[in-house]
């Protein structure tokens, strides 16, 4: 087989991959956070209408792969909308309302576990809800949610590697580049795979560094 | 014939069995007596090979249990009843009873089965055969442990703490199983037991020896009669201590058991 | 343009087709997801080198992208002179990930088991295989349908993937339809809520196939004994 060796640009490529790859999942995280959470909120007050509407379609959401998700904001909307849509813009948008509804369920699942008799009690206290939310629901709900929130960050950072496929210039992307280039495939995938890894990893002691910390403060509220 | 000599165990830092030393002859009904924490159970572990030994020797008929290889051979020979039933939760009452003849005594299914539906039926369990072990009250568990014992033939009974996950009624209906088993079993050379509990007054009626453990040390080792003598056993304080804090909770169970 | 899915009828066979190759290569992907969890969820329960062996390969497997490991096979692996086509590259992809993910449940499910239970059977002198396959298995996979079927259920979803190594299931298939149609929105929307319902009746029926099989586990309600439930050590 013929082809090109490895050179220094080839490690700036993939340098800059990785960044696009943190960079997307670290935007498209918070922004999912804030949502997914947002939309749990809403359902634990029971807020008529919205809520069932945000239930099913974080639903659908949850049960859909992303690949296809990733086709019909790319593909789909600017031919219902006529408007261009940006890879990266298709992919921010796809990954924040997909880290939505995984959030949402996570933070549902944690909302129910404070119980509602410390949220009546807290009421009966003069608190408006969202003072119960901030200083009653929101710390204890948190500290129940982050090892789930930590394991879908380290899932979500790995399908970032989907918006290759509608042209973004992730890791995944560069690898395929330099794949065409070097066809030496099998060090290519093995060295994008390494770099994945790596940062899930980091990912993984990051999280359960911080869970460790909010743990700790949250403890006194257990009782 | 089981021969413990000298069994030390640890965990830990903790010294649980301190040198024990104890036979057991064919046709004996042996007690172990003692305050909880004081090794009874994990005497009885050790004997049947769950627990590794730090020091000393056990042997099952001549069989040392630190072997793996003698060790299966002695599992045979010997059989136990657990305090927690532990019966095997997603098989019917009836393969928890058969399951090891058929499996490790490698004997015809048919034919352990009827035997199976015997013993059963001889606990008052006959209609329970098809049951599942959640499905049943804790005496009826219990009975079903005994059941599964029983079914493998061994020469060697092993009980640990068997009433103690019950409350008295139970507790009433499984002692009288044990005590009709050791009333016919006594002296002819049959199913040997080696019994932990903490029911007294059914050790005085049943057993024909008491050895107590204290702080994992046997203290005492006499024939029934004489444990509760003033001038055997009960010469002893730390015995007359424990019989003093163990006699009200046992006269309830131990008033309905007639053997 | 307005939404309209009548533009989907004559596409519809083709569809179809895809839907089926992904039933198969799904159906072969889990089966082997499974034998491969049920291995490493032994394996990583337990001690030794081969535990150690088992997390190394549940920590790679999980933590690199599925669509990464799909090139490696079917792009890299030729390179070394292992040729595998596009169908037999997803069923092995599929088993790869699911075994890993799997296992992990399957573990759960056995440091769950009451340890009483396995010792019952150890001093009744079952041998260790018999323990395994007659008690330790039934019990922890038994617990382990649910969580198992959630990680079948991402399986499926995954499958998607596989339209980019050419294979043309369900998804590889509509991209066809997009294209040839210029109606995308119609054909992904369809697509997604194909798949969502689909996965949503599966994990129903992976509830209620839970139920089914662990009916005799839990005391039902009123059953004497019960109370013995929790007492003891």
């Amino acid at each position: 087989m013929r082809h090109a060796g490895f050179t220094w640009h080839d490690g700036a490529l993939l340098a800059q991959g990785l960044g696009v790859s943190l960079g997307l999942f670290a935007g498209t995280f918070l922004i999912g956070l804030v949502l997914g959470s947002g939309a749990a909120v809403v359902r634990h007050f029971r807020v008529p209408a919205l809520s069932p509407i945000l239930h099913a379609g974080l639903e659908l959401l949850r049960n859909s792969p992303v690949l296809v998700q990733l086709f019909l904001v790319f593909f789909g909307i600017p031919a219902l909308i006529h408007q261009p849509l940006a890879p990266l813009s298709a992919a921010g948008l796809t990954l924040s309302a997909n880290t939505a509804a995984f959030v949402y369920f996570i933070a549902v699942a944690g909302l129910d576990a404070v119980g509602r008799d410390q949220v009546e009690a807290a009421r009966t206290f003069g608190f408006t809800r969202m003072q119960v939310v901030r200083h009653i629901l929101a710390p204890q709900a948190a500290a129940f949610a982050v090892a789930p929130l930590v394991g879908l960050a380290v899932n979500q950072l790995q399908v970032t590697s989907l918006v290759s496929v509608i042209g973004v210039m992730d890791l995944t992307k560069a690898g395929d580049i330099l794949n065409l280039r070097t066809l030496r495939p099998f060090a290519v995938w093995t060295m994008v795979g390494a770099l994945y890894f790596a940062a899930a990893k980091t990912l993984t002691l990051l999280g359960n560094r911080w869970e460790r910390r909010l743990r700790a403060h949250a403890a006194p509220l257990e009782l | 014939m089981i021969a413990v000599e000298g069994v030390v165990k640890r965990f830990g830092a903790q010294t649980v069995l301190d040198g024990v030393s104890l036979a057991v002859a064919p046709g004996e009904v042996v007690t172990i007596l003692g305050s909880s924490g004081s090794g009874k159970s994990t005497l009885i572990r050790c004997i049947n090979g769950l627990e590794r030994l730090d020091g000393g020797r056990i042997t099952v008929d001549g069989l040392d249990v630190a072997d793996p290889r003698q060790l299966a051979q002695a599992r045979r020979l010997s059989a136990t009843v657990f305090q927690l039933f532990n019966l095997y939760p997603h098989m019917t009452v009836l393969r928890n009873v058969t399951l090891a003849p058929e499996v490790v005594l490698k004997r015809p299914r048919a034919e352990v089965e009827a035997e199976a539906q015997a013993l059963l039926a001889s606990v008052g369990l006959a209609g329970k055969a098809d049951a599942y072990p959640a499905q049943l009250s804790g005496g009826q568990r219990q009975r079903v442990g005994i059941c599964r014992a029983l079914a493998m033939n061994p020469r060697y009974l092993l009980l640990d703490e068997v009433t103690s996950a019950l409350d008295p009624e139970m507790t009433a209906e499984v002692l009288a199983i044990l005590g009709r088993l050791a009333g016919r079993q006594m002296g002819d050379g049959g199913t040997t037991m080696l019994f932990v509990t903490h029911e007294v007054e059914f050790a005085r009626r049943i057993s024909t020896r008491i050895v107590f453990l204290d702080q994992g040390r046997l203290i005492v080792d006499l024939p029934t009669a004489r444990f509760f003598a003033d001038d055997g056993g009960l010469a002893h304080p730390r015995i007359r201590q424990f019989l003093s804090k163990m006699a009200p909770s046992n006269t309830v169970a131990g008033a309905e058991v007639t053997v | 343009m307005s939404f309209d899915l009548t533009v989907l009828t004559p596409h519809l066979e083709p569809l179809l087709a895809g839907a089926l190759l992904t039933a198969e290569v799904c159906a072969l992907g889990i089966a082997g997801a499974f034998g491969l969890a049920t291995v490493l969820g032994l394996a990583t329960a337990g001690r030794g080198w081969a535990q150690r062996l088992a997390w190394l390969y549940v920590d790679v497997f999980r933590n690199v992208p599925f669509v990464v490991q799909v090139f490696f096979l079917y792009y890299g692996l030729p390179e070394i002179g292992v040729y595998i086509d596009a169908f037999w590259t997803g069923v092995l992809a599929l088993s790869l990930v699911g075994g890993a993910y799997g296992g992990d449940v399957v573990r759960s499910g056995i440091l769950a088991i009451d340890p009483g239970v396995v010792e019952a059977a150890r001093v009744g002198g079952l041998p260790r295989l018999d323990i395994i396959r007659r008690i330790v298995l039934p019990i922890a996979l038994r617990a382990a349908i649910r969580p198992l079927g959630s990680v079948f259920v991402n399986l499926v979803l995954s499958s998607s993937i596989l339209s980019m190594i050419t294979l043309d299931e369900v998804t590889g298939t509509a991209r066809g339809v997009a294209a040839e149609t210029y109606r995308p929105f119609e054909v992904y929307a369809f697509l997604l809520v194909a798949y969502a319902v689909l996965t949503y009746a599966v994990s129903l029926g992976i509830a209620a196939l839970h139920r089914h099989l662990n009916r005799h586990m839990v005391a039902s309600p009123g059953v004497a004994g019960s109370e013995v439930a929790g007492k003891g050590a």
